[in-house]
Parts: C-alpha cells; sequence; structure tokens
C-alpha cells in the first residue's frame, strides 16, 4: 500500500511486470500512475507490501544501494526533466551520474571525454536530433526535448525505462513520432518499458499489455486488445472517484511486485 | 452551503493590517526625527555653496584648478585622476574575489537546496551558517574599516577585508536564496537517474541559479567599487582620498571630474554585464 499523505493512494496493487515487457499504464489523473512508477524506482516506498526489481526488494536497501540499482532504470518525465540552460550533450552525459564518482562526473560536465562525445553524437543521431549536440536545452521544441530525454535514457545503459506521461506536453502529431522511437529503442536495447499514457489510442497503438488504473487499485490487467469500449467508459467514469478523499488507511493490503 | 474559504475572508484584513503597520512606523519615524521640510532649504552661505558647487558641475576640471602650493614634478591632474580610478577598481576587485569565494562557499551552505536528500542532523550546520551570515551583514564595511585601521593600519589589506567581509555575507545570503528558488524539477529527475546529492546539486541545480548568481554579482561589484571609493575617506589612495581633498580646498570643478570618472566606470560595468546576460539568457 502507498500513502501519499494520509490517504493510500494505491491499494492492494499485485502486478508483475516481465522482463523485456512493454507495459502502458492507463487511468484518469489521480489514479496513481506516477505513484506506482516512483515506487518501481524506490521513490516512493509503500507503507506495506514490497518492491522488487530484478529480484531486490527496494524496502530498506541504503541510499548506496538504491542508487546503484536506479542508474540501471531510466526515467523520462513529461516535462522540466533536462537542465534548461545546459547544452543538450551535457543533458545527456548525466544519463550516466549514478555510476560515476563525484570528480569523474564533474569533469564529464566540465569538459567531456572524446570517447564519450564521439558517444552521445551517435546517440543523438540515433534519435534523429545529431545536429543538436551543442545547443542549448532550452532552444529545442518539446519533442525535441523528448528527444534529449530519450537519448540520456540511451547514454545511460539501463534495463528498465520508465516514462510519465511522456508526450502529454508534445503535440499530437509528433507524439506517434515518439511513441515509436522509444518502442524502438526499448525492443533494441531489450528495456522493460513501463510508461503512463493517457491517449487510449496510443497505449493500444504502442503498448501490447495496458494496465488500468482507477482509484488506486488495478482495474484492468490484460492485452490491449480485451480492453473493451464499456471498460473504457468505466475506467475514466467519476463514479467512485468522490469516494478518493474518504478511503482510511484500513483497506486490503496486498503485496506489489513491479 | 459551501464551506467557508477561511483564506479568501482573513486574506484582507491580515493585508490592512500590514499596511496600518508599515504606514504608522513611517509616522513613527518622521516624528520621532523631528523631520521638517524647511530643513531641506539651503541658509544663505549654504545656497551660495550650492550654486557654486552645481555650476562646476557644467565644467569639470580638466587641470588642476590652482596651481599654487603644488610641489615641483606634480603629475597632471588627469593622470591624477587615472590613478585614482585604478587603485579604486583593484581595491573593488580583490574584495570582490575574496567576497566570491566566501559567498560562493557560504551560499552553498546555506542554502536548503544543497542539503536536500541529505541526514536532516545537517541542518545544525547550515543554521550556524546563516547565523554567521547574518553576523557579516550586520556591520557595515565603514564602520570595519574603522576597526581594521586601529588593528592593522593603512594598508591595503585593511580596506578589502573591511569590504570583502559583509559583502560575502550579502552574496552568501543571496546566492542560497536565488538556488532556492531555482527550478527543482530537472535536479529530482537526475536523482532518479541514481544521482548522488552532490552531483544532484551541482549539475541540476546550481546551473539554473547561475545566469542570477552572475549577474548579481556584478550588481555588487558595481557596489565594491563605490565602497572602495569612500574607503578613501579614511586615507587609502582610491579616488575618494583625491575627492575628498579637492572638495575640502574647495575645488568644486575637480570633485565633479572625480564624479564623472565614477559614473563612467559604472557605466562601463553596465554595459558589459547587459551584454554578458544577454548572452547567458538567450
Amino acid at each position: 500500500m502507498v500513502h501519499l499523505g494520509g490517504a493510500p493512494v494505491l491499494r492492494g496493487v499485485d502486478l508483475e511486470v516481465g522482463s523485456g515487457e512493454r507495459v502502458a499504464l492507463l487511468g484518469p489523473s489521480g489514479a496513481g500512475k506516477t505513484t506506482l512508477l516512483r515506487a518501481i524506482n524506490g521513490v516512493i516506498v509503500p507503507r506495506s507490501g514490497s518492491v522488487e526489481v530484478q529480484g531486490t526488494a527496494l524496502r530498506n536497501l541504503d541510499q548506496r544501494r538504491l542508487r546503484q540499482i536506479r542508474s540501471r532504470i531510466g526515467f523520462v518525465h513529461q516535462d522540466h526533466s533536462l537542465v534548461a540552460n545546459l547544452r543538450v550533450l551535457h543533458n545527456v552525459v548525466a544519463g550516466r551520474l549514478g555510476r560515476r564518482g563525484f570528480w569523474s562526473s564533474l569533469r564529464d560536465v566540465v569538459r567531456t571525454s572524446k570517447t564519450d562525445l564521439v558517444e552521445v553524437h551517435r546517440i543523438l543521431e540515433r534519435v534523429g536530433i545529431g545536429d543538436k549536440l551543442f545547443q542549448r536545452t532550452d532552444s529545442l521544441s518539446g519533442g525535441q526535448q523528448q528527444r534529449v530525454a530519450l537519448a540520456r535514457a540511451l547514454f545511460q545503459q539501463p534495463t528498465i525505462l520508465l516514462a510519465d506521461e511522456p508526450v502529454a506536453s508534445v503535440d499530437p502529431t509528433r507524439s506517434r513520432d515518439i511513441l515509436d522511437l522509444m518502442t524502438e529503442l526499448a525492443e533494441e536495447e531489450g528495456w522493460t518499458l513501463v510508461a503512463s499514457i493517457h491517449d487510449l489510442a496510443l497505449a493500444r497503438e504502442f503498448f501490447p499489455r495496458v494496465i488500468g488504473l482507477r482509484n488506486g487499485e488495478v482495474f484492468f490487467d490484460g492485452p490491449a486488445d480485451a480492453l473493451t469500449p464499456k471498460m473504457v467508459t468505466e475506467l475514466y467514469s467519476l463514479d467512485g472517484l468522490d469516494n478518493a478523499g474518504k478511503l482510511d488507511g484500513e483497506g486490503a493490503s496486498k503485496e506489489q511486485d513491479g | 452551503m459551501a464551506k467557508p474559504l477561511p483564506l479568501a475572508q482573513r486574506l484582507p484584513t491580515r493585508r490592512v493590517r500590514i499596511l496600518t503597520g508599515i504606514f504608522l512606523a513611517a509616522l513613527l519615524a518622521f516624528f520621532g526625527l523631528d523631520l521638517n521640510l524647511g530643513d531641506l532649504i539651503p541658509r544663505d552661505s549654504g545656497f551660495r555653496l550650492v550654486l557654486e558647487f552645481f555650476g562646476a558641475a557644467f565644467t569639470p576640471a580638466f587641470t588642476y584648478q590652482s596651481s599654487t602650493g603644488l610641489p615641483e614634478g606634480t603629475s597632471p591632474f588627469l593622470f591624477k585622476v587615472g590613478r585614482g580610478l585604478w587603485t579604486t577598481l583593484t581595491y573593488a576587485i580583490a574584495a570582490m574575489s575574496l567576497s566570491l569565494i566566501g559567498g560562493m562557499a557560504l551560499g552553498l551552505l546555506a542554502s536548503a537546496s544543497f542539503w536536500e536528500r541529505r541526514h536532516p542532523l545537517w541542518a545544525v550546520l547550515r543554521w550556524a551558517v546563516r547565523l554567521l551570515i547574518a553576523a557579516m551583514r550586520s556591520v557595515h564595511e565603514l564602520l570595519l574599516a574603522l576597526v581594521f585601521l586601529a588593528t592593522l593600519g593603512i594598508t591595503p589589506a585593511a580596506a578589502v577585508l573591511a569590504i570583502a567581509i559583509p559583502y560575502s555575507g550579502t552574496l552568501a545570503k543571496v546566492f542560497s536564496e536565488m538556488l532556492d528558488e531555482s527550478p527543482r524539477e530537472a535536479a529530482d529527475a537526475l536523482s532518479y537517474l541514481g544521482a548522488n546529492p552532490l552531483q544532484v546539486f551541482l549539475i541540476g541545480r546550481l546551473p539554473r541559479a547561475f545566469p542570477d548568481i552572475a549577474a548579481y554579482s556584478f550588481y555588487r561589484f558595481e557596489c565594491a567599487v563605490r565602497s572602495s571609493a569612500v574607503m578613501g575617506f579614511f586615507g587609502f589612495t582610491t579616488i575618494g582620498l583625491y575627492l575628498r581633498q579637492s572638495f575640502e580646498n574647495l575645488h568644486y570643478r575637480e570633485v565633479w571630474s572625480y564624479l564623472y570618472a565614477l559614473i563612467i566606470v559604472v557605466l562601463i560595468l553596465e554595459v558589459w554585464s547587459s551584454q554578458l546576460r544577454r548572452r547567458f539568457v538567450a
């Protein structure tokens, strides 16, 4: 069970995501999608239940171990996740901070090594913005910035990529391109991909498995095709949401695996 | 019935109370000081001095106003202006360099964002630093100069230290606030990737505050030039020394030459800093 403040945000969530799977989290805002993603990389620790990543339980880990695990989990956010007034190069290089000592990470930003420079450029070419290497990040469009975020994840070399509404701030025509690229990269690199998406059509198109969250509980979990229009209406209906504030800590507590 | 809106109801009265308080404080100060607008009109002799002084503004001196009593081999007047200006700048640069180091170090330690993701006990150190900063700021550089003059004598170190101590405190306070107000989302994202607290702060947070920090430092440098000029009143060989001497000799045209020289320096700094700022922000 995950609490934020007083009321539980997630209850009885019992999920298992296999290695290399691509999962979309669907659900109205406030359903607990972001909270679930943050629980997977240990930013939020559930009050009861457990989260395991590749066989390691995240509870009671010391900061060092937790950082080690996080360095293998990429995270793409809706927006503002890049240091706006640094160059694209430096934002991408920051992907490996979790595995760098303090001095070498400082050198990465002040004076990037030739090998890293070549690698970053290759990665930027892969995500389609090779020419932006030395540009200031805030001079790029929203879609291009998400490509930088993906490049940072590529440079990080994770095994899992979490994405919190990665295309919510990108215009609809570019959204498809970004998701196309993201799922393609996940396949190439063998990433396990868990992304929250609020566009149902996009979720269906790019993700074989869809998990619907409603009121902090798993409402649906299965192949995208099995999601009927009636279920979708129910998933997003406002009924029951009004009770959200009244939920107390007495709800069923279950183990959760991520 | 909808619930009452406690905040909306309380806000106006609170605002009125604050404004009334400020107004009362102003009244108190005025009557306490026995301020009289009539005092602002100069009396006969003062009036003549005002005319003479501001009249000299249109004819600043390019040579010494009177050659009597000048020792043999005295360098030309404009040379003296240049030398005074140069000394003023070197004092300001020396003081500002020390202040930047002190201000940055103390500013980091005083900011909340630096200690984020660390053990809560570190707050003790942070508050100790904030206390130190407050103490450094609370004594004006002129008062410190008096103290250092008495203990060190007229050495440049006395003036530089006198400026650097309160300036470090002010820079540290403002830097720490700028750091804490800088956007935090990117820093959070770095901590999600496994970066340690120091990396998160230096790479995710500090760069966002940097343009503001640079702009404020420039402004403080301008202030340091002024402070260093005033140090001349105590006998340090900055432009203030020459300015005071000319004033005491009633050489107002010379006074204006020094003042214009200072204004030109501040204008040059202004142009320079706005150019740099454009580069940072664009």
